[in-house]
């Protein structure tokens, strides 16, 4: 059973002393995130990558990911506790879990939330341990257009993600693949878009970029509203009824599975994972009407599908090296940070860092349910501390980050520059994880164009006659067609007016 | 007038403008074939998509109208943005110490709120813990004030 071995790899890995702190660490900081409302773990992965420079591979990967399921979790806490989600895929929970605390029920909305994430994160898990190697094998067939046409449809799928106008956020994807070209051509040597600044022949560093448009414009967009917090509510006891488990564990199920679905799929992910199983659970409830009154189903099915698919977004990016969110495009770069080539070729090459992840991932799970609820108490006090505080921290933490990704200024000048450019993008409703996406993507993308080209002599039409790219394509196209039928996009509608509401 | 000034409007002429943008900075860049690009093949290409887009955007919205941009209030971003560039100017200049106290100083007069004692007092700890974090921890090769530590 060669997945045993993977799997007694992987836990060799996982339980080192070292990494295993790094897994805390990570969970730490993910859940801090999480239940700080006003920092995504976007803009925080991309603060913390230039100390994971520092760090073994391993590691550093370890605790990233941490980072992200982590934020997953803390999200709830908030979101339970002063109806104000830590961050985006926690949203949904909002809507019962802060009646169900209204209703002196918040521990045991807090314990239905903490071991559905975890239940969900243990399936996910195992999804990723089964997946994992039929689809490597998938992707060593692919050819260049086939790589090109898979990104296409990780873009366009990244579009659904994005709240505002599809138009506006394929425009964005664009854009990003046009700022991802900027510095030295790799086929010809040339300078592109450098305008002589030797530090951009390098291309531009995505982490300043994920930094100024989702740190600083998120800091200031706050700063502008004057980010006011609610008061928090008292959590007594931790523990469910029993009619409240009967009804949480059929909802935690469905959402598992939904989640990881959805989280597999590029461009999917925790928050729209979030919104659907909560659409499903209040479809298929036969008492529809106690949902937003505090039904526990509202907060088992979403939280148990953010961590889910939290998990399994791991899947296309450790085997094909495409990234299915901004999170992931991160991870991304921090693996070619750390020099690997994120791809098929990282589950052969380097099974211990392949594996030792997938290990530690389930290892931080449990690790989240021990800080999540014994330390409920804890977390619910840093909630009080003033947005006048966080914000000049958070963009000192920024600077320094940035100036330690090649020990230059010209980085935290970037990062000020994207920071106007995010903000404009927030006052016109453009998002920046299209936009990032693509430019992470970007230099990959057209490399691969040229290559598939050059390949068929300049025929375009090798990208439908190859049978795996045809059918990423058709895949793409069906995609934007649903996005257009008008009853998607008025559920699509819907469901990002909730999330601002 | 409001139709000029909605979301949607400003941003397609914003996509209008990198295209153009990137048409006009790519014209050195040699086009090529389709079987050898040059450098400057997929630029222009994409420079072109993003004006077709900015152009259909911008033409909805001047058809159907749309949200208005909010009036930006100019002070938080202004005052962040100052302090993260006089960091960066006086980082390696001065050292850690003295680009802290800028920066956080500065952001904090973006707030609406803005208390001497309390951004003191957040001076104090955010040194200690950086100080803590990135010299003795990660054992990073910055001077705290340049010349003295």
């Amino acid at each position: 059973m060669a997945m045993f071995d993977h799997l007694a790899l992987g836990l060799q890995v996982a339980v080192s002393l070292q990494n295993l702190l790094y897994a805390f660490i990570g969970c730490m900081v993910g859940t801090l995130i999480g239940v700080l409302p006003g920092i995504g773990p976007t803009a925080t992965i991309a603060m913390l990558l230039p100390i994971t420079f520092h760090l073994p591979p391993v590691s550093a990967l370890i605790m990233l990911a941490g980072i992200y399921y982590g934020a997953a979790y803390g999200g709830s806490t908030t979101s339970i506790l002063v109806n104000l989600p830590g961050e985006s895929s926690s949203v949904v929970t909002c809507i019962d879990g802060y009646q169900m605390a209204r209703n002196g029920r918040a521990g045991a909305a807090l314990s239905v939330s903490a071991l559905g994430s975890f239940f969900a994160g243990t399936v996910g898990t195992v999804i990723v341990v089964l997946f994992a190697e039929p689809l490597t094998q998938m992707a060593q067939k692919f050819g260049p257009s086939d790589y090109c046409s898979l990104m296409a449809l990780g873009l366009v799928a990244a579009v659904i993600l994005a709240s505002g106008s599809v138009m506006k956020a394929i425009a964005m994807v664009f854009l990003g693949l046009l700022v991802g070209l900027v510095g030295t051509d790799v086929n010809t040597g040339a300078q592109r878009f450098t305008f002589d600044i030797p530090e951009l022949s390098d291309g531009i560093d995505f982490a300043p970029v994920a930094m100024g448009l989702f740190g600083i414009a998120e800091i200031v967009v706050n700063l502008e509203r004057k980010l006011t917090r609610s008061g928090t509510i008292k959590v007594a006891s931790l523990w469910p009824t029993r009619e409240e488990i009967r009804r949480a564990i059929p909802a935690a199920l469905r959402g598992t599975g939904l989640g990881s679905i959805l989280g597999v799929l590029p461009g999917g992910g925790p928050t729209l994972a979030a919104f659907s199983s909560y659409t499903l659970e209040k479809k298929i409830s036969k008492t529809p009407e106690i949902f937003g009154k505090g039904a526990v189903e509202g907060v088992a099915a979403p939280e148990s599908a953010n961590n889910a698919a939290a998990q399994t977004s791991f899947i296309p990016m450790l085997t094909l090296g495409i990234p299915s969110n901004a999170v992931m495009a991160l991870m991304v770069g921090a693996m070619i940070i750390q020099g690997i080539q994120p791809g098929p070729e990282v589950m052969t090459k380097k099974p211990d860092l392949f594996w030792g992840m997938i290990v530690s991932m389930w290892i931080g799970n449990l690790m989240l349910v021990i800080i999540n609820l014994p330390m409920i108490g804890m977390w619910v006090k840093l909630l009080t501390v003033p947005y006048r505080f966080l914000a000049p921290a958070i963009l000192l933490f920024c600077s320094i980050g940035a100036y330690s990704l090649a020990n230059s200024t010209f980085h935290v000048y970037q990062v000020a520059i994207f920071g106007i450019m995010g903000y404009i993008f927030s006052r016109l409703g453009c998002e920046g994880a299209p936009f990032l996406l693509g430019l992470v993507l970007g230099p990959q993308m057209e490399e691969y164009f040229r290559r598939a080209m050059l390949l068929s002599r300049g025929d375009a039409s090798v990208f439908i006659t190859r049978p795996i790219s045809l059918g990423l394509l058709i895949a793409t196209a069906i995609l934007l067609l649903l996005m257009a039928l008008p009853n998607i996009k008025r559920a699509r509608e819907k469901a990002f007016q909730e999330e601002e509401g | 007038m409001s139709r000029f000034l909605s979301k949607d409007f400003l941003s397609g002429v914003m996509f209008i403008a990198f295209g153009l943008a990137a048409i006009f900075f790519g014209r050195h860049l040699a086009v090529g074939t389709p079987v050898r690009m040059g450098p400057g093949y997929v630029p222009n290409m994409l420079g072109y998509i993003l004006m077709v887009l900015g152009l259909i955007i911008a033409g909805i919205a001047m058809l159907k109208g749309g949200e208005p941009v909010e009036t930006p209030r100019l002070r938080p971003i202004a005052m962040v943005t100052i302090g993260v560039v006089v960091f960066g100017l006086l980082f390696e200049r001065t050292g850690l110490l003295p680009a802290l106290i800028a920066l956080v100083l500065l952001a904090s007069l973006g707030g609406s709120e803005f208390k001497l004692t309390e951004v003191i007092g957040n001076i104090v700890v955010l040194a200690i813990l950086c100080i803590l974090v990135f010299k003795v921890g990660l054992g990073m090769n910055v001077a705290i004030v340049n010349g003295i530590w």
